[in-house]
């Protein structure tokens, strides 16, 4: 058997396929096209043989894979029962703002690009060629970067998401306090602790970097269901069928996202880090395990308590009625999913498939 | 004085300070076109001192407007040779005062008494004395501390007399200069801005709306103020402490993590900009100093409440978006957000304003627009726009515009970036 390609190019990292027409949201130009119908993301060419070559390479080599569990991954708040109740009787803003801030969230997904890399061949015992690590830098990172943010005219998931908005809500009021929620209301920034003082800050912001999404990329896997069903409902949407494309091209977009993350953090896994001073190693199952699983958790059960007060204020300051808010209010918590984090604090996360 | 000589007396000095600067420049370049020697490859560095230095000193004598000019250069150290910054950015906060008799009438007039009866100390010297206004430290009977800051006494009629004086000079300039700079934007610009800064009832207002934005964010504070004794020409206010935020030597020996700086004030700014809609427009190095915080986290003091402005609903979004598409150059987007912005083309001709933002980009270091509207972008943004007449660009913008840049003129100095999107994430 001929062995598979395990190097690129960054020219062939971000190749597109020759798309018979392009995706439009509404008219906004998007990424990506069709081949027969069928809706083809971008940069995708030589990227999907590519990551599967990788991935491939490290399950023959015995490694197992990270991964989440779908018990973990919280239900979007409002959930779809709760946000077309709301839709229904009016109050629109709520399910405006999370599509809005979730369009804003992909956008930023572009820092990526900025993460600065360790110097790897230093900081890692092993060999990287023919890794997914070893080509962050060399396409991966920037095609992700396209991808969310989009690129010169065309638009990426951020444009999407809006257009999924626009069409779906027949373009809604914005509220204005999305960039005050986004940016946390009250606290101000601080800076991040170290987790592993020893390792280079760059090797640590990197794992943390690469974990980071990779947990929201997973999470967005019910934020996509909760839009396709809710944006595709011809109860409460303006455009069900396109509304939902939209979203759905977004999720398949995502895919190779989630796939090289993953291989990547597990590859570091089978791998020795060296530590700053080169005096340590540690193992690199220890470092990412221990940091993806703190992220996890923490991402996972920072939610609701907050975000249900607000509602419930929202509820109150946009129905006049006192009657008919508490009404309303009394109804839309009888839909709460009542979800909450499913392991216990002093618990150890399943945050691995077995190798195949 | 009477009036109308010391009005004589301004325009003179100020028109007798440009001539020398032109012809400073001027001379020279014409001798050397006389000799056959290149006029580039002079060394400059002499002249653009001496021109500096004459600036300041006409700028300290007169006060007023010419110091909110010399303000504006010293913050421009990519623009303007490092001569002019720093010379001219010496104009902040260490202006001699006027003497002790003048304040106390003011301070008499406006609170309707005997000084002797509001305060139980009152420091002759002041603490620091700026264009407007100067500020002296004193107790309240109650034994509080304040800081009172007075303005000057005739500053309403001096300003007035240096708009005037000006325009006349830059009128008489662009008749005698072939290729000249336009400064009657500017000139416009100014004097909005100082109309707005003289009301001292004004800039209560305006700190007090902006306290409610930050109280449950330690990382501004703002300076309370006794409302009962301010009026239109004195406020009186908590006295603060804290080191000047471009004074990186003294925020390190007093044990603030520097490197949070920027990324905090930034964040502050962004949350008063994109996400309140009221910020301080005038965040010079004089009107921001630096406290320790938690942990040695820098937290900061605003001062100076006189330009502050309020932003129409969907502004903060719309910079957001101009920022966003700016970063990945998306022209469609570019073009929708200069729109949402109330940027205005006559004839409707778009290429105008893309144009504009490929200039601006092409200004940046990397080539590219990562989140910091850079001094040079932002200059460039003003230059295109001038030699654009088509281009209407709303004034909020261009206080936005102005605030940013002077906020990559602190980073500048102290070796960071002012990135605005970086600062935009969940803290
Ligand atoms: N509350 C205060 N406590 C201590 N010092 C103060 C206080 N308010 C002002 N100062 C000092 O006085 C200086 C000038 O104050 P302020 O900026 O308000 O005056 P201004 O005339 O508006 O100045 P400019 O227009 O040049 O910024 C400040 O830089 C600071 O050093
Ligand atoms: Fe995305
Ligand atoms: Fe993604």
């Amino acid at each position: 058997m001929k062995s598979a390609q395990l190097e690129y190019s960054p020219e062939e990292l971000m190749s597109e396929d020759s798309y018979e027409s392009p995706l439009y949201g509404g008219d906004v130009l998007c990424h990506g096209g069709y081949i027969n119908d069928q809706y083809i993301s971008p940069r995708g060419k030589v990227r999907r043989p590519a990551i599967e070559a990788w991935r491939t390479r490290l399950t023959e080599e015995g490694q197992p894979l990270i991964h989440v569990p779908d018990a973990y991954v919280p239900p979007h708040y409002p959930n779809y029962e709760q946000a077309k109740y709301l839709m229904k009787e009016g109050l629109v803003q709520p399910v405006s703002r999370s599509l809005t801030t979730i369009s804003i969230l992909e956008g930023f997904g572009a820092r990526i690009r900025d993460v600065a890399l360790p110097d790897f061949d230093k900081e890692v015992v092993e060999d990287l060629s023919g890794t997914a690590l070893a080509h962050l830098d060399k396409g991966l990172f920037e095609a992700h970067a396209r991808d969310e943010a989009g690129h010169r005219d065309q638009g990426g998931h951020k444009q999407m998401w809006e257009a999924a908005r626009d069409v779906g809500l027949d373009k809604p009021n914005i509220p204005g306090d999305v960039l005050m929620r986004l940016m946390g209301g009250g606290t101000s920034n601080r800076k991040a602790e170290r987790i592993y003082p020893e390792l280079s800050a760059q090797m640590e912001q990197t794992i943390i970097s690469m974990a980071n999404i990779l947990v929201v990329e997973t999470f967005a896997e019910d934020v996509f269901a909760w839009a396709m069903e809710l944006l595709g409902d011809e109860e409460v949407s303006a455009d069900p069928k396109l509304a939902a494309h939209l979203v759905d091209c977004v999720r398949i977009d995502e895919k190779p996202h989630v796939d090289y993350l993953t291989v990547a953090l597990s590859e570091l896994r089978g791998r020795t880090l060296i530590s700053q001073d080169g005096k340590k190693t540690f193992e690199g199952s220890e470092v990412v395990d221990h940091i993806f699983s703190r992220l996890l958790r923490g991402s996972a059960s920072n939610r609701p308590k907050e975000a249900r007060e607000r509602l419930q204020q929202e509820i109150h300051g946009q129905i006049q009625d006192a009657r008919r808010a508490e009404k309303v209010s009394k109804h839309f918590e009888s839909l709460d999913s009542g979800w909450t984090f499913p392991v216990a604090k002093d618990e150890q996360l399943e945050i691995l498939t077995k190798a195949a | 004085m009477p009036k109308l000589l010391n009005r004589l007396h301004r325009a003179s000095r100020i028109g007798y300070t440009a001539l020398c600067v032109w012809l400073r420049y001027k001379g020279p370049q014409w001798w050397d076109r006389f000799r056959g020697n290149d006029p580039d490859a002079r060394d400059m560095r002499g002249i653009h001192q001496k021109n500096a230095d004459q600036v300041f000193n006409t700028a300290v004598a007169m006060r007023g407007m010419l110091i909110k000019m010399c303000q504006i250069v010293g913050t421009r150290s990519d623009v303007f040779p490092p001569e002019y910054v720093s010379t001219l950015s010496k104009c902040h906060d260490q202006m001699p005062a006027r003497a002790f008799d003048e304040v106390r009438d003011v301070v008499e007039s406006e609170l309707g008494k005997p000084i002797g009866e509001v305060f139980a100390e009152f420091s002759e010297t002041a603490i620091a004395s700026a264009s407007l206004a100067q500020v002296h430290k004193a107790k309240l009977q109650d034994g509080t501390t304040v800081a009172v800051k007075i303005q000057y006494p005739d500053i309403d009629h001096i300003i007035q007399t240096d708009l005037f004086s000006s325009r006349r000079i830059a009128a008489i300039y662009q008749r005698f200069d072939k290729n000249p700079m336009d400064f009657l934007p500017l000139l416009d610009e100014l004097q909005r801005h100082l109309r707005m800064e003289l009301d001292f009832r004004r800039e209560v207002e305006s700190g007090d709306k902006i306290r409610t934005l930050f109280e449950d964010d330690r990382i501004v504070h703002i300076p309370e103020f006794h409302h009962a004794l301010c009026s239109r020409r004195v406020i009186v206010m908590e006295f603060v402490e804290g080191i000047k935020v471009t004074e990186k030597d003294e925020i390190d020996a007093a044990g603030i993590d520097a490197s949070m700086l920027m990324p905090r004030l930034m964040r502050a700014f962004n949350k008063m900009i994109l996400a309140f809609g009221f910020f301080h427009a005038d965040p010079h190095p004089g009107n921001i100093l630096v406290t320790k915080g938690d942990g040695g986290s820098p937290e900061f003091i605003l001062l100076d409440f006189g330009l502050a402005k309020d932003l129409p609903d969907g502004f903060g979004m719309g910079i957001f978006e101009l920022m966003f598409s700016m970063m990945t150059f998306n022209e469609s987007a570019m073009l929708r957000a200069f729109k949402e912005l109330g940027f205005k083309t006559k004839n409707d001709d778009d290429n105008t304003l893309i144009h504009i933002a490929r200039r601006m980009v092409g200004r940046s270091d990397s080539g590219s627009f990562q989140g910091e509207f850079t001094e040079e972008m932002t200059d460039e943004m003003f230059d295109a726009i001038r030699e654009n007449p088509v281009v209407e660009v709303p004034t909020d913008f261009v206080l936005v515009a102005r605030a940013f840049s002077l906020l990559s003129g602190i980073a500048h100095t102290l070796g960071q970036s002012a990135n605005a999107l970086d600062a935009l994430g969940p803290g």
